[in-house]
């Protein structure tokens, strides 16, 4: 299915089999990125990635430094153009980022000169009322429901109101991504995109991150295409792993080494799928930062 | 341990006298230096007393510019109306007004920087020729100025335009590039379109830093503005101060200066307020 990949087929969800292209929501077809070093010579990041992703599914992404998994991510995002091939998202090329995607970076992820509220009304404001017509008086009626709103995400997030106020280097590295979380949802997009998203918190707080994130999908089916180096993290999250490796050669780019479904039955398959990834990845541990 | 080691901190009261030590001596030297003086020669004009000082600055306060023609009421007027009628007063409006107009033209840099820096094609049109600019000294180009749009405000107004927007719109391209492309893709996925990007997220984080910046650049407005009016101009601070180093006035030119100097304190004072005020999730490096 995937020239020159080395591609292990996922056995889709049963639910997702009836209809595939009803389902499906991201594709990418036979992606290749590269970019001009000073020398003139070129380097390869990506090299012919062939995948899709159907609506429902949390994918982790996982795979060494400098594999070009976050790169994926821009790719899906819209932040980055492939030298070659192209992203479809809903059947439409991806050119920039809109709405529909939602982003939750690792640093960086909220807005330094706005309170949590503000971060989290802000998709909803910008998006109905203009530089000039949020000065009218229909804006502040909109206002009021949309505060609601984002106080509803942040209790969800498991956030107090009185933290509704503060700003985010007022909060610690977990919470400010839970406002992140809220501020994507609250656009309800169609992906959410999380590139390392719980990388720099420390492992108590990673874990509850985990399960929050996990109990989200569960409860709105938003599509989840999570960028991570860690192969527990992936595979406790996902419900499917796409593993990023060079295939050969270091000059070479990256090319989907494994793409599998995780089981239900998580506990009794953990330790097979935690083998194979490792095996598939071509190291023990990745880049393990815990 | 040394008092001069990195490590060595000065308590509250060293550290308060240490920071009035330089004032206090400078006032000293200076009366010390106007008593010696004066002893030699009690006409001495060049490091006037305490007594000539505040003579020479009531003079500038309470009474019109000799050339102007003293008012029908003079007599009857308040100390309020007076001063109102001074020369210190009329010589501060008109510099105020022209370093406002100054200060209002940064505005327009601020949005050039801010366009520079996030759409790259407005960055690549503008950039060489901004950076060109910037390396042109202003005060070189002043015989040009007054050639082209004349002695009257204008040429003044531009004289600041040319010496301090170029350092303006650089500091502000290069706040826009500082700022992380997470937040503007951020900005994007949550549904704003590029001015909204550009005014609600880039320009409302790097504004504090702007502010900053153009605090930084009030002296050198300041120095542009000097400069055409001291070569050209009926009123102003400095046309006064270049006026009396005619007559070796510096009974009133150190008053000049000091008042020039305690305004430029305030406004920075007030810009700095205002700044930390507005935006309290800032701090500064």
């Amino acid at each position: 299915m995937v020239p020159g990949s080395i591609t292990e087929r996922p056995s889709a969800p049963a639910m997702l089999d009836a209809e595939p292209a009803a389902d499906l929501l991201i594709r990418l077809e036979n992606i290749h990125v590269s970019y001009e070093l000073a020398d003139g010579s070129r380097k390869k990041v990506l090299d012919g990635i062939d995948l899709d992703i159907r609506r429902g599914e949390f994918v982790s992404v996982i795979g060494r430094t400098g594999c070009g998994k976050s790169t994926l991510l821009r790719l899906v995002l819209g932040a980055e153009t492939p030298t070659e091939g192209r992203v479809l998202a809903d059947g439409r090329e991806v050119v920039r980022p809109d709405r529909d995607r939602g982003y939750v970076p690792q640093r960086y992820s909220l807005f330094p000169d706005k309170s949590v509220i503000d971060n989290i009304t802000f998709g909803p404001e910008v998006e109905q009322f203009s530089l000039l017509t949020r000065f009218t008086p229909g804006f502040y009626g909109r206002r009021r429901e949309f505060r609601a709103e984002a106080m509803r995400q942040l209790r969800r997030m498991g956030l107090h109101e009185s933290d509704a106020n503060k700003y985010p280097d007022q909060l610690s590295g977990g919470m400010q991504q839970r406002v992140a979380i809220a501020q994507a949802l609250v656009m309800k997009p169609k992906i959410l995109l999380m590139d390392e998203a719980f990388s720099a918190l420390d492992p108590g707080t990673r874990a509850g991150m985990q399960k929050l994130i996990r109990q989200v999908w569960r409860e709105t089916q938003t599509t989840v295409l999570f960028v991570t180096h860690n192969i527990a993290e992936a595979i406790h999250l996902g419900t499917r792993i796409v593993v990023l490796a060079k295939d050969g050669a270091e000059s070479s780019g990256s090319k989907v080494a494994l793409d599998l479904t995780v089981p239900s039955d998580l506990d009794e398959e953990f330790a097979k799928i935690a083998g194979r990834v490792e095996a598939a990845a071509g190291h023990s541990r990745l880049d393990e930062d815990e | 341990m040394s008092l001069l080691s990195i490590s060595v901190k000065p308590n509250r009261f060293t550290a308060w006298l240490l920071s009035w030590f330089l004032f206090a001596a400078g006032i000293s030297l200076y009366f010390y230096t106007a008593q010696k003086r004066h002893q030699e020669n009690p006409d001495d004009r060049v490091v006037p007393t305490l007594a000539q000082l505040g003579a020479g600055l009531y003079q500038a306060a309470m009474n019109p510019d000799a050339d102007e023609e003293p008012a029908s009421d003079a007599a009857g007027q308040s100390a309020l109306e007076r001063f109102r009628s001074g020369m210190l007063w009329k010589d501060t409006v008109a510099s105020a007004r022209r370093f406002f107009y100054g200060l209002a033209l940064l505005f327009p840099a601020v949005l050039l920087g801010l366009h520079m820096g996030l759409f790259p094609y407005f960055g690549t049109f503008f950039l060489r020729f901004i950076l060109f600019f910037d390396k042109i000294i202003a005060l070189s180009v002043l015989p040009i100025l007054f050639i082209a749009f004349g002695i009257d405000e204008l040429s003044k107004v531009m004289l600041i335009v040319i010496g301090v927007t170029p350092t303006i719109i650089l500091d502000t391209f290069n706040l826009t590039k500082s700022v992380p492309p997470e937040q503007i893709v951020k900005g994007f996925t949550l549904g704003a379109r590029d001015f909204d990007v550009a005014y609600r997220v880039v320009l409302k984080q790097i504004w504090p830093r702007v502010l900053n910046s153009i605090r930084l650049n009030l002296k050198p407005l300041m120095l542009f503005l000097f400069a055409g009016e001291m070569i050209a101009s009926t009123d102003g601070l400095a046309y006064r101060i270049a006026l009396l180093r005619r007559h070796m006035g510096m009974n009133i030119i150190i008053p000049y200066v000091l008042w020039v100097a305690l305004l430029l304190f305030l406004v920075d004072l007030t810009m700095r307020l205002l700044n930390k005020r507005l935006h309290p999730w800032f701090r500064e490096a």
